[in-house]
Protein backbone atom coordinates (compact mmCIF):
# COMPACT_ATOMS: atom_id res chain seq x y z
CA UNK A 1 0.00 0.00 0.00
CA UNK A 2 2.81 2.55 1.07
CA UNK A 3 5.95 2.65 -0.77
CA UNK A 4 8.96 4.64 -0.33
CA UNK A 5 11.96 4.52 -2.40
CA UNK A 6 15.01 5.88 -1.52
CA UNK A 7 13.50 9.29 -0.27
CA UNK A 8 15.49 11.91 0.76
CA UNK A 9 14.05 15.10 2.77
CA UNK A 10 16.26 18.09 2.99
CA UNK A 11 14.11 21.28 4.83
CA UNK A 12 14.59 24.61 3.08
CA UNK A 13 16.89 25.54 6.19
CA UNK A 14 19.31 22.73 5.35
CA UNK A 15 17.98 20.39 7.99
CA UNK A 16 18.53 16.76 6.71
CA UNK A 17 15.24 15.21 8.19
CA UNK A 18 15.58 12.01 5.92
CA UNK A 19 18.35 10.31 3.94
CA UNK A 20 18.02 7.51 1.40
CA UNK A 21 14.77 5.55 2.97
CA UNK A 22 13.53 2.44 1.39
CA UNK A 23 10.43 0.99 2.65
CA UNK A 24 7.18 -0.93 1.94
CA UNK A 25 4.25 -0.90 4.16
CA UNK A 26 1.13 -3.50 3.06
CA UNK A 27 -1.94 -2.72 3.55
CA UNK A 28 -4.08 -3.96 6.75
CA UNK A 29 -1.04 -3.50 8.68
CA UNK A 30 -0.04 -1.54 12.18
CA UNK A 31 3.47 -0.47 12.35
CA UNK A 32 5.56 1.95 15.35
CA UNK A 33 7.54 4.54 14.05
CA UNK A 34 10.51 5.18 17.27
CA UNK A 35 13.19 6.79 17.43
CA UNK A 36 14.46 9.73 19.52
CA UNK A 37 13.38 13.43 19.17
CA UNK A 38 14.34 15.23 16.01
CA UNK A 39 14.81 11.86 14.36
CA UNK A 40 12.46 12.23 11.54
CA UNK A 41 9.49 10.18 12.21
CA UNK A 42 7.14 13.32 11.84
CA UNK A 43 8.58 14.37 8.37
CA UNK A 44 7.96 10.60 7.23
CA UNK A 45 4.83 10.60 8.27
CA UNK A 46 3.89 14.30 6.22
CA UNK A 47 4.97 12.79 3.14
CA UNK A 48 2.32 10.15 3.59
CA UNK A 49 -0.73 12.98 2.83
CA UNK A 50 1.59 15.03 0.89
CA UNK A 51 2.54 17.85 3.29
CA UNK A 52 5.60 17.33 2.10
CA UNK A 53 7.52 16.14 -0.74
CA UNK A 54 10.48 14.20 -0.79
CA UNK A 55 13.84 16.59 -1.95
CA UNK A 56 14.43 13.01 -3.85
CA UNK A 57 13.07 9.84 -3.71
CA UNK A 58 9.26 8.55 -5.02
CA UNK A 59 6.48 7.90 -2.74
CA UNK A 60 3.99 5.66 -3.43
CA UNK A 61 0.56 5.10 -2.34
CA UNK A 62 -1.83 2.78 -3.28
CA UNK A 63 -0.33 3.06 -6.81
CA UNK A 64 -0.61 6.29 -6.97
CA UNK A 65 2.26 8.41 -7.19
CA UNK A 66 2.65 11.53 -4.74
CA UNK A 67 5.45 12.95 -5.86
CA UNK A 68 3.96 14.06 -9.54
CA UNK A 69 0.36 13.83 -7.88
CA UNK A 70 -1.08 17.23 -9.81
CA UNK A 71 -2.69 19.66 -7.06
CA UNK A 72 -5.74 19.63 -7.87
CA UNK A 73 -5.76 15.21 -6.97
CA UNK A 74 -4.38 16.20 -3.47
CA UNK A 75 -7.43 17.33 -1.28
CA UNK A 76 -9.17 13.89 -3.34
CA UNK A 77 -6.20 12.03 -1.62
CA UNK A 78 -6.22 13.39 1.83
CA UNK A 79 -10.12 12.50 2.00
CA UNK A 80 -9.07 8.74 1.97
CA UNK A 81 -6.48 9.27 4.77
CA UNK A 82 -7.53 10.19 8.35
CA UNK A 83 -4.45 11.97 9.87
CA UNK A 84 -4.03 12.79 13.69
CA UNK A 85 -1.51 15.74 14.18
CA UNK A 86 1.09 15.85 16.43
CA UNK A 87 -0.08 19.88 17.25
CA UNK A 88 -3.57 18.58 16.62
CA UNK A 89 -4.37 21.15 13.72
CA UNK A 90 -7.71 22.47 15.29
CA UNK A 91 -9.82 25.00 14.08
CA UNK A 92 -9.68 27.58 16.68
CA UNK A 93 -13.52 29.03 15.75
CA UNK A 94 -15.57 26.19 15.77
CA UNK A 95 -16.57 24.01 18.08
CA UNK A 96 -15.14 20.37 19.41
CA UNK A 97 -18.75 19.29 17.06
CA UNK A 98 -17.37 21.16 13.75
CA UNK A 99 -13.70 20.22 13.98
CA UNK A 100 -14.48 16.67 14.39
CA UNK A 101 -17.51 16.82 11.70
CA UNK A 102 -15.45 18.77 9.29
CA UNK A 103 -13.98 15.86 7.26
CA UNK A 104 -17.33 15.01 6.40
CA UNK A 105 -18.06 18.66 5.76
CA UNK A 106 -15.44 19.12 2.85
CA UNK A 107 -17.21 16.00 1.36
CA UNK A 108 -20.29 18.06 1.00
CA UNK A 109 -21.95 14.88 2.81
CA UNK A 110 -25.33 16.32 4.32
CA UNK A 111 -25.75 18.55 7.86
CA UNK A 112 -27.87 15.70 8.65
CA UNK A 113 -25.28 12.80 8.65
CA UNK A 114 -23.04 15.06 9.75
CA UNK A 115 -24.10 15.63 12.91
CA UNK A 116 -24.68 11.36 13.44
CA UNK A 117 -21.51 10.17 12.82
CA UNK A 118 -20.02 13.36 14.59
CA UNK A 119 -21.90 12.46 17.66
CA UNK A 120 -20.71 8.50 17.30
CA UNK A 121 -17.54 9.45 16.62
CA UNK A 122 -16.94 11.88 19.89
CA UNK A 123 -18.69 9.07 21.76
CA UNK A 124 -15.61 6.47 20.79
CA UNK A 125 -13.46 8.91 22.12
CA UNK A 126 -15.28 9.87 25.16
CA UNK A 127 -16.13 13.62 24.41
CA UNK A 128 -19.83 13.83 23.60
CA UNK A 129 -20.39 15.56 26.86
CA UNK A 130 -18.20 18.83 25.28
CA UNK A 131 -19.91 19.30 22.17
CA UNK A 132 -20.25 22.85 22.13
CA UNK A 133 -16.89 23.82 23.51
CA UNK A 134 -14.24 25.45 22.07
CA UNK A 135 -10.45 24.02 21.19
CA UNK A 136 -9.22 26.78 23.71
CA UNK A 137 -11.42 25.43 26.15
CA UNK A 138 -10.13 21.69 26.32
CA UNK A 139 -7.03 20.40 28.08
CA UNK A 140 -4.48 19.14 25.84
CA UNK A 141 -5.55 15.55 26.07
CA UNK A 142 -9.67 16.68 24.93
CA UNK A 143 -8.07 18.62 22.24
CA UNK A 144 -5.54 15.47 21.12
CA UNK A 145 -9.35 13.11 21.22
CA UNK A 146 -10.89 15.69 18.92
CA UNK A 147 -7.92 15.10 16.45
CA UNK A 148 -8.87 11.83 16.36
CA UNK A 149 -12.28 11.91 16.34
CA UNK A 150 -11.86 13.82 12.98
CA UNK A 151 -9.35 11.43 11.58
CA UNK A 152 -11.26 8.28 12.48
CA UNK A 153 -14.84 9.78 10.91
CA UNK A 154 -14.16 8.96 7.70
CA UNK A 155 -13.49 5.56 7.84
CA UNK A 156 -10.13 6.08 6.53
CA UNK A 157 -7.93 3.63 4.39
CA UNK A 158 -4.68 4.77 6.12
CA UNK A 159 -4.82 6.50 9.32
CA UNK A 160 -1.47 7.92 10.16
CA UNK A 161 -0.95 9.47 13.76
CA UNK A 162 1.96 11.11 14.86
CA UNK A 163 2.14 10.92 18.93
CA UNK A 164 -1.52 10.10 19.24
CA UNK A 165 -1.31 9.60 23.24
CA UNK A 166 1.49 12.40 23.69
CA UNK A 167 -0.74 14.20 25.76
CA UNK A 168 -3.24 11.86 27.84
CA UNK A 169 -3.24 10.04 30.78
CA UNK A 170 -1.92 6.22 30.53
CA UNK A 171 -5.57 4.94 31.09
CA UNK A 172 -7.04 7.63 28.33
CA UNK A 173 -4.07 6.55 26.19
CA UNK A 174 -5.01 2.77 26.56
CA UNK A 175 -8.19 3.90 25.10
CA UNK A 176 -6.86 5.50 22.14
CA UNK A 177 -4.63 2.44 21.43
CA UNK A 178 -8.02 0.47 21.78
CA UNK A 179 -10.21 3.07 19.01
CA UNK A 180 -6.79 2.42 16.84
CA UNK A 181 -6.28 -1.61 17.09
CA UNK A 182 -10.43 -1.97 16.22
CA UNK A 183 -9.92 0.20 13.08
CA UNK A 184 -7.11 -1.70 11.91
CA UNK A 185 -9.19 -4.69 12.05
CA UNK A 186 -11.15 -3.44 10.21
CA UNK A 187 -9.01 -3.21 7.82
CA UNK A 188 -7.85 0.27 7.78
CA UNK A 189 -3.87 0.64 7.71
CA UNK A 190 -2.13 2.37 10.75
CA UNK A 191 1.28 4.29 10.83
CA UNK A 192 2.18 5.27 14.55
CA UNK A 193 5.06 7.56 15.74
CA UNK A 194 5.28 7.64 19.28
CA UNK A 195 7.48 7.45 22.13
CA UNK A 196 5.06 5.26 24.12
CA UNK A 197 7.39 2.53 25.33
CA UNK A 198 4.73 0.57 26.97
CA UNK A 199 2.25 0.66 24.34
CA UNK A 200 4.70 -0.31 21.76
CA UNK A 201 5.87 -3.25 23.75
CA UNK A 202 2.38 -5.10 24.67
CA UNK A 203 1.10 -4.30 20.88
CA UNK A 204 3.61 -6.05 19.21
CA UNK A 205 3.42 -4.88 16.31
CA UNK A 206 5.99 -3.87 13.43
CA UNK A 207 8.70 -1.63 14.58
CA UNK A 208 9.93 0.75 12.90
CA UNK A 209 12.98 2.41 14.19
CA UNK A 210 14.47 5.42 12.89
CA UNK A 211 17.88 7.20 14.06
CA UNK A 212 19.11 10.79 12.55
CA UNK A 213 17.18 10.15 9.52
CA UNK A 214 17.75 6.78 8.65
CA UNK A 215 16.00 3.24 9.32
CA UNK A 216 18.29 1.91 12.20
CA UNK A 217 15.79 -1.17 12.47
CA UNK A 218 12.80 -2.71 11.08
CA UNK A 219 10.99 -6.07 13.05
CA UNK A 220 7.70 -7.59 12.96
CA UNK A 221 6.30 -8.28 16.19
CA UNK A 222 8.98 -5.63 17.58
CA UNK A 223 9.73 -3.83 20.59
CA UNK A 224 10.31 -0.01 21.52
CA UNK A 225 13.96 -0.43 22.20
CA UNK A 226 15.34 2.42 23.91
CA UNK A 227 15.58 3.32 27.21
CA UNK A 228 13.93 6.36 28.38
CA UNK B 1 -18.11 9.67 -2.46
CA UNK B 2 -20.55 11.65 -4.41
CA UNK B 3 -19.13 12.75 -7.45
CA UNK B 4 -18.93 17.33 -7.93
CA UNK B 5 -18.52 19.57 -10.00
CA UNK B 6 -15.32 22.00 -11.02
CA UNK B 7 -16.31 23.68 -8.04
CA UNK B 8 -17.17 21.20 -5.36
CA UNK B 9 -21.30 22.95 -5.28
CA UNK B 10 -23.75 20.81 -3.76
CA UNK B 11 -26.58 21.53 -1.58
CA UNK B 12 -25.20 21.25 1.74
CA UNK B 13 -22.03 23.12 0.30
CA UNK B 14 -23.93 26.03 0.00
CA UNK B 15 -25.43 25.59 3.30
CA UNK B 16 -21.91 25.46 4.57
CA UNK B 17 -21.14 28.35 2.74
CA UNK B 18 -23.50 30.62 3.59
CA UNK B 19 -23.22 29.86 7.16
CA UNK B 20 -19.12 30.31 6.83
CA UNK B 21 -19.81 33.50 5.35
CA UNK B 22 -22.26 34.59 8.23
CA UNK B 23 -19.46 33.44 10.71
CA UNK B 24 -16.76 35.32 9.41
CA UNK B 25 -18.51 38.30 9.26
CA UNK B 26 -20.20 37.74 12.89
CA UNK B 27 -16.32 37.29 14.40
CA UNK B 28 -14.73 40.09 12.40
CA UNK B 29 -17.06 42.75 12.54
CA UNK B 30 -14.04 45.93 12.73
CA UNK B 31 -12.59 43.79 9.93
CA UNK B 32 -15.93 44.06 7.66
CA UNK B 33 -16.43 47.34 8.63
CA UNK B 34 -12.90 48.44 7.51
CA UNK B 35 -13.11 46.35 4.06
CA UNK B 36 -16.22 47.90 3.39
CA UNK B 37 -14.84 51.43 3.88
CA UNK B 38 -11.70 51.00 1.49
CA UNK B 39 -14.17 49.51 -0.82
CA UNK B 40 -16.45 52.67 -0.08
CA UNK B 41 -13.82 55.14 -0.09
CA UNK B 42 -12.09 53.89 -3.29
CA UNK B 43 -15.35 53.51 -5.36
CA UNK B 44 -16.08 57.22 -4.03
CA UNK B 45 -13.25 58.42 -5.60
CA UNK B 46 -13.70 56.15 -8.85
CA UNK B 47 -17.06 57.59 -9.28
CA UNK B 48 -16.32 61.13 -8.86
CA UNK B 49 -13.91 60.42 -11.39
CA UNK B 50 -15.95 59.07 -14.04
CA UNK B 51 -18.26 62.19 -13.96
CA UNK B 52 -14.68 64.51 -13.78
CA UNK B 53 -13.91 62.12 -17.44
CA UNK B 54 -17.96 62.49 -18.34
CA UNK B 55 -17.65 66.40 -18.07
CA UNK B 56 -14.29 66.88 -19.72
CA UNK B 57 -14.83 65.02 -22.42
CA UNK B 58 -18.14 66.45 -23.02
CA UNK B 59 -16.76 69.69 -22.43
CA UNK B 60 -14.12 68.97 -25.23
CA UNK B 61 -16.81 67.86 -27.72
CA UNK B 62 -18.81 70.93 -26.95
CA UNK B 63 -16.12 73.35 -27.86
CA UNK B 64 -15.32 70.80 -31.11
CA UNK B 65 -19.03 70.90 -32.26
CA UNK B 66 -18.25 74.48 -32.59
CA UNK B 67 -15.51 74.49 -35.18
CA UNK B 68 -16.14 74.11 -38.34
CA UNK B 69 -14.51 75.31 -41.99
CA UNK B 70 -16.27 78.32 -43.41
CA UNK B 71 -15.72 77.53 -47.60
CA UNK B 72 -16.37 80.17 -50.02
CA UNK B 73 -17.28 79.77 -53.75
CA UNK B 74 -15.99 81.63 -56.82
CA UNK B 75 -18.63 84.51 -57.42
CA UNK B 76 -18.78 83.13 -61.20
CA UNK B 77 -20.22 79.37 -60.75
CA UNK B 78 -23.60 78.57 -61.48
CA UNK B 79 -26.14 77.78 -59.08
CA UNK B 80 -25.89 74.11 -60.28
CA UNK B 81 -22.05 74.25 -60.62
CA UNK B 82 -22.30 75.31 -56.73
CA UNK B 83 -25.05 72.30 -55.75
CA UNK B 84 -22.04 70.15 -57.51
CA UNK B 85 -19.58 71.06 -55.45
CA UNK B 86 -21.66 70.60 -52.03
CA UNK B 87 -22.62 66.98 -53.47
CA UNK B 88 -18.76 66.58 -54.11
CA UNK B 89 -17.91 67.80 -50.39
CA UNK B 90 -20.28 65.77 -49.04
CA UNK B 91 -19.04 62.56 -50.19
CA UNK B 92 -15.89 63.07 -48.44
CA UNK B 93 -15.55 60.63 -46.00
CA UNK B 94 -14.19 62.96 -43.46
CA UNK B 95 -17.22 65.29 -43.68
CA UNK B 96 -20.04 65.28 -41.25
CA UNK B 97 -21.95 67.52 -42.72
CA UNK B 98 -22.34 70.64 -45.41
CA UNK B 99 -24.72 73.44 -44.90
CA UNK B 100 -25.17 75.95 -48.28
CA UNK B 101 -25.60 79.38 -47.53
CA UNK B 102 -26.64 81.13 -50.44
CA UNK B 103 -25.33 84.95 -51.38
CA UNK B 104 -29.01 86.11 -51.17
CA UNK B 105 -29.54 84.24 -47.44
CA UNK B 106 -26.03 85.95 -46.78
CA UNK B 107 -26.97 89.47 -48.10
CA UNK B 108 -30.70 89.22 -45.91
CA UNK B 109 -28.56 88.02 -42.78
CA UNK B 110 -25.77 90.66 -43.27
CA UNK B 111 -28.86 93.72 -44.10
CA UNK B 112 -30.79 92.77 -40.75
CA UNK B 113 -27.64 92.65 -38.89
CA UNK B 114 -27.51 96.51 -40.17
CA UNK B 115 -31.04 96.77 -38.87
CA UNK B 116 -32.12 97.73 -43.03
CA UNK B 117 -34.11 96.42 -45.49
CA UNK B 118 -33.10 93.90 -48.24
CA UNK B 119 -34.27 96.03 -51.23
CA UNK B 120 -32.81 98.85 -49.57
CA UNK B 121 -29.28 97.42 -48.92
CA UNK B 122 -29.23 95.62 -52.53
CA UNK B 123 -30.03 99.06 -54.71
CA UNK B 124 -27.15 100.98 -52.51
CA UNK B 125 -24.53 98.28 -53.38
CA UNK B 126 -25.96 99.17 -57.29
CA UNK B 127 -28.07 96.25 -57.35
CA UNK B 128 -25.40 93.26 -57.61
CA UNK B 129 -24.61 91.54 -54.47
CA UNK B 130 -21.17 91.42 -53.49
CA UNK B 131 -20.97 88.37 -50.90
CA UNK B 132 -20.06 84.90 -52.31
CA UNK B 133 -21.74 81.65 -51.21
CA UNK B 134 -20.80 79.99 -48.85
CA UNK B 135 -20.37 76.04 -47.81
CA UNK B 136 -20.19 75.59 -44.09
CA UNK B 137 -18.51 72.31 -43.25
CA UNK B 138 -18.63 70.00 -40.53
CA UNK B 139 -15.74 67.58 -39.99
CA UNK B 140 -16.32 63.83 -38.38
CA UNK B 141 -13.64 64.29 -36.24
CA UNK B 142 -12.75 67.86 -35.51
CA UNK B 143 -9.34 66.93 -34.63
CA UNK B 144 -9.23 66.38 -38.51
CA UNK B 145 -10.46 70.26 -39.38
CA UNK B 146 -6.91 71.75 -40.38
CA UNK B 147 -5.91 68.67 -42.55
CA UNK B 148 -9.69 68.40 -44.24
CA UNK B 149 -9.75 72.52 -44.89
CA UNK B 150 -6.52 71.59 -46.69
CA UNK B 151 -7.96 69.59 -48.95
CA UNK B 152 -11.13 71.92 -49.62
CA UNK B 153 -8.13 74.82 -50.75
CA UNK B 154 -7.21 72.09 -53.55
CA UNK B 155 -10.95 71.97 -54.52
CA UNK B 156 -11.61 74.03 -58.05
CA UNK B 157 -14.56 76.37 -57.80
CA UNK B 158 -13.23 77.80 -54.02
CA UNK B 159 -12.35 80.84 -53.35
CA UNK B 160 -11.00 81.00 -49.34
CA UNK B 161 -11.31 78.44 -46.90
CA UNK B 162 -10.98 79.16 -43.26
CA UNK B 163 -12.00 77.98 -40.39
CA UNK B 164 -10.82 80.61 -37.71
CA UNK B 165 -7.30 79.54 -37.45
CA UNK B 166 -5.69 80.96 -34.54
CA UNK B 167 -8.39 80.14 -32.08
CA UNK B 168 -8.99 76.25 -33.66
CA UNK B 169 -4.86 75.69 -33.66
CA UNK B 170 -5.08 76.71 -29.31
CA UNK B 171 -8.07 74.99 -28.78
CA UNK B 172 -7.59 71.62 -30.29
CA UNK B 173 -4.67 70.51 -28.08
CA UNK B 174 -6.65 71.79 -25.67
CA UNK B 175 -9.69 69.69 -25.86
CA UNK B 176 -7.39 66.75 -26.53
CA UNK B 177 -5.27 67.78 -23.33
CA UNK B 178 -8.84 67.85 -21.56
CA UNK B 179 -9.53 64.10 -22.36
CA UNK B 180 -6.21 62.87 -21.88
CA UNK B 181 -6.37 64.31 -18.18
CA UNK B 182 -9.59 63.08 -17.45
CA UNK B 183 -8.33 58.79 -18.60
CA UNK B 184 -5.20 59.52 -16.84
CA UNK B 185 -7.49 60.64 -13.70
CA UNK B 186 -9.86 57.49 -13.52
CA UNK B 187 -6.96 55.15 -14.47
CA UNK B 188 -4.52 56.21 -11.49
CA UNK B 189 -7.42 56.46 -9.03
CA UNK B 190 -8.49 52.78 -10.67
CA UNK B 191 -5.11 51.38 -9.74
CA UNK B 192 -5.47 53.44 -5.97
CA UNK B 193 -8.20 51.99 -5.25
CA UNK B 194 -7.48 47.95 -6.17
CA UNK B 195 -4.06 48.46 -4.34
CA UNK B 196 -5.88 49.56 -1.25
CA UNK B 197 -8.67 46.92 -1.22
CA UNK B 198 -6.20 44.43 -1.76
CA UNK B 199 -4.28 45.42 1.21
CA UNK B 200 -7.44 45.26 2.91
CA UNK B 201 -8.73 42.09 1.85
CA UNK B 202 -4.60 40.09 2.19
CA UNK B 203 -4.92 41.48 6.30
CA UNK B 204 -8.11 39.40 6.03
CA UNK B 205 -7.11 36.00 4.20
CA UNK B 206 -3.48 36.86 6.42
CA UNK B 207 -5.40 36.18 9.52
CA UNK B 208 -6.64 33.55 9.10
CA UNK B 209 -3.95 31.20 7.14
CA UNK B 210 -3.72 29.17 9.65
CA UNK B 211 -7.56 27.64 9.03
CA UNK B 212 -6.79 27.59 5.73
CA UNK B 213 -3.56 25.23 6.26
CA UNK B 214 -5.63 23.04 8.30
CA UNK B 215 -8.76 23.19 5.70
CA UNK B 216 -6.17 21.84 3.12
CA UNK B 217 -4.77 18.98 5.18
CA UNK B 218 -8.00 17.50 6.17
CA UNK B 219 -8.41 17.28 2.51
CA UNK B 220 -10.67 20.27 1.51
CA UNK B 221 -10.80 21.44 -2.34
CA UNK B 222 -9.22 24.93 -2.86
CA UNK B 223 -13.00 25.87 -3.85
CA UNK B 224 -14.42 24.64 -0.70
CA UNK B 225 -11.97 27.12 1.23
CA UNK B 226 -12.48 30.01 -1.84
CA UNK B 227 -16.32 30.06 -1.65
CA UNK B 228 -17.26 31.25 1.67
CA UNK B 229 -14.38 33.82 0.88
CA UNK B 230 -15.37 34.84 -2.05
CA UNK B 231 -19.05 35.59 -0.84
CA UNK B 232 -17.69 37.14 1.99
CA UNK B 233 -16.02 39.28 -0.40
CA UNK B 234 -19.28 39.90 -2.94
CA UNK B 235 -21.35 40.93 0.32
CA UNK B 236 -18.59 43.45 1.64
CA UNK B 237 -17.79 45.05 -1.50
CA UNK B 238 -22.00 45.13 -2.10
CA UNK B 239 -22.49 47.37 0.74
CA UNK B 240 -19.87 49.40 0.22
CA UNK B 241 -20.37 50.21 -3.48
CA UNK B 242 -24.41 50.64 -2.67
CA UNK B 243 -22.32 53.14 -0.03
CA UNK B 244 -20.06 54.64 -2.85
CA UNK B 245 -23.28 54.79 -5.13
CA UNK B 246 -25.01 57.09 -2.24
CA UNK B 247 -22.51 59.50 -1.82
CA UNK B 248 -21.29 59.74 -5.54
CA UNK B 249 -25.11 60.51 -6.42
CA UNK B 250 -25.95 62.84 -3.63
CA UNK B 251 -22.46 64.44 -4.31
CA UNK B 252 -22.54 64.75 -7.91
CA UNK B 253 -26.30 66.48 -7.85
CA UNK B 254 -24.86 68.55 -5.37
CA UNK B 255 -22.27 69.75 -7.11
CA UNK B 256 -23.84 70.01 -10.59
CA UNK B 257 -26.79 72.48 -8.92
CA UNK B 258 -23.89 74.55 -7.31
CA UNK B 259 -21.81 74.88 -10.68
CA UNK B 260 -25.23 75.83 -12.24
CA UNK B 261 -25.88 78.39 -9.80
CA UNK B 262 -22.16 79.71 -9.87
CA UNK B 263 -20.70 79.33 -13.31
CA UNK B 264 -23.52 79.19 -15.46
CA UNK B 265 -21.01 79.14 -18.45
CA UNK B 266 -19.66 75.52 -17.49
CA UNK B 267 -21.90 73.05 -18.94
CA UNK B 268 -22.29 69.90 -16.60
CA UNK B 269 -23.35 66.92 -17.59
CA UNK B 270 -26.91 65.87 -16.78
CA UNK B 271 -27.41 62.94 -18.66
CA UNK B 272 -29.47 60.70 -16.19
CA UNK B 273 -28.62 57.32 -18.22
CA UNK B 274 -25.09 58.00 -17.29
CA UNK B 275 -25.96 59.12 -13.92
CA UNK B 276 -27.17 55.90 -13.31
CA UNK B 277 -24.82 54.25 -15.41
CA UNK B 278 -21.65 54.94 -13.17
CA UNK B 279 -23.62 53.87 -9.93
CA UNK B 280 -24.64 50.48 -10.91
CA UNK B 281 -21.25 50.49 -12.21
CA UNK B 282 -19.79 51.67 -8.95
CA UNK B 283 -21.96 48.40 -7.27
CA UNK B 284 -21.15 46.15 -9.64
CA UNK B 285 -17.71 47.24 -8.99
CA UNK B 286 -17.45 47.00 -5.67
CA UNK B 287 -18.66 43.43 -5.90
CA UNK B 288 -16.51 42.09 -8.51
CA UNK B 289 -13.51 43.83 -6.89
CA UNK B 290 -14.47 41.94 -3.25
CA UNK B 291 -14.92 38.48 -4.72
CA UNK B 292 -11.96 38.79 -7.48
CA UNK B 293 -9.66 40.21 -4.91
CA UNK B 294 -10.06 37.79 -2.18
CA UNK B 295 -10.33 34.92 -4.76
CA UNK B 296 -6.57 36.20 -6.00
CA UNK B 297 -5.52 36.88 -2.24
CA UNK B 298 -6.23 33.69 -1.43
CA UNK B 299 -3.65 31.57 -4.01
CA UNK B 300 -0.22 31.61 -1.94
CA UNK B 301 -2.23 30.13 0.82
CA UNK B 302 -4.06 27.67 -0.78
CA UNK B 303 -0.33 26.08 -1.79
CA UNK B 304 -0.33 23.73 1.10
N1 LIG C 1 9.24 22.49 8.86
C1 LIG C 1 10.53 22.25 9.14
N2 LIG C 1 11.47 23.09 8.66
C2 LIG C 1 12.77 22.86 8.91
N3 LIG C 1 13.25 21.83 9.60
C3 LIG C 1 12.36 20.95 10.09
C4 LIG C 1 10.96 21.12 9.88
N4 LIG C 1 10.33 20.10 10.48
C5 LIG C 1 11.29 19.34 11.03
N5 LIG C 1 12.52 19.83 10.81
C6 LIG C 1 13.79 19.26 11.22
O1 LIG C 1 13.86 17.94 10.70
C7 LIG C 1 14.37 17.04 11.66
C8 LIG C 1 13.35 15.93 11.91
O2 LIG C 1 12.21 16.48 12.53
P1 LIG C 1 10.90 15.64 12.84
O3 LIG C 1 9.87 16.60 13.29
O4 LIG C 1 10.61 14.79 11.69
O5 LIG C 1 11.41 14.76 14.07
P2 LIG C 1 10.57 13.76 14.98
O6 LIG C 1 11.25 12.43 14.85
O7 LIG C 1 9.13 13.82 14.66
O8 LIG C 1 10.81 14.36 16.43
P3 LIG C 1 9.82 14.34 17.71
O9 LIG C 1 9.89 12.97 18.27
O10 LIG C 1 10.41 15.35 18.62
O11 LIG C 1 8.47 14.71 17.21
C9 LIG C 1 14.69 17.85 12.89
O12 LIG C 1 16.07 18.12 12.88
C10 LIG C 1 13.87 19.12 12.72
O13 LIG C 1 14.57 20.21 13.27
MG1 LIG D 1 7.41 14.47 15.63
Amino acid sequence: MIQLNNVTKIYPNGAKALVDINLRISKGEFVFLVGPSGAGKSTLVRLLFREEVPTRGQVTLNGRNLVRMREREVPLLRRTIGVIFQDFKLLPNKTVMENAGFALEVLGVPAKEVQARTRSALDMVGLSHKTRAFPGELSGGEQQRVCVARAIINNPALLVADEPTGNLDPETAWEIMDLLYNINKRGTTVVMATHAKDIVNQMKKRVIAIEKGRIARDEEKGAYGYEL
Amino acid sequence: MRRKGLTGMSFSSAQYILRETLNSLKRNPWLSVASIVTVMVSLVILGFSAFFLANASNMANMFESQVEIAAFVQTNLSQSEVLALEDRIKSMPQVASVELVTKDQALLEFGQSLGGKKGDLLSDLGGTNPLPDKLTVKANDPQEVVGLAAELTKLPGLETVSYGQGVVDKLLPFTRWLRWLGAVVVGAFTVASLVLISINIKMNVFSRRREIQIMKLVGASNWFIRWPFLVEGLILGWVGGILAALIVGLGYRWLADYVQMTLAFLPMVQSSALFWQVLVGLILAGMAIGAVGSAFSLRKFLRV
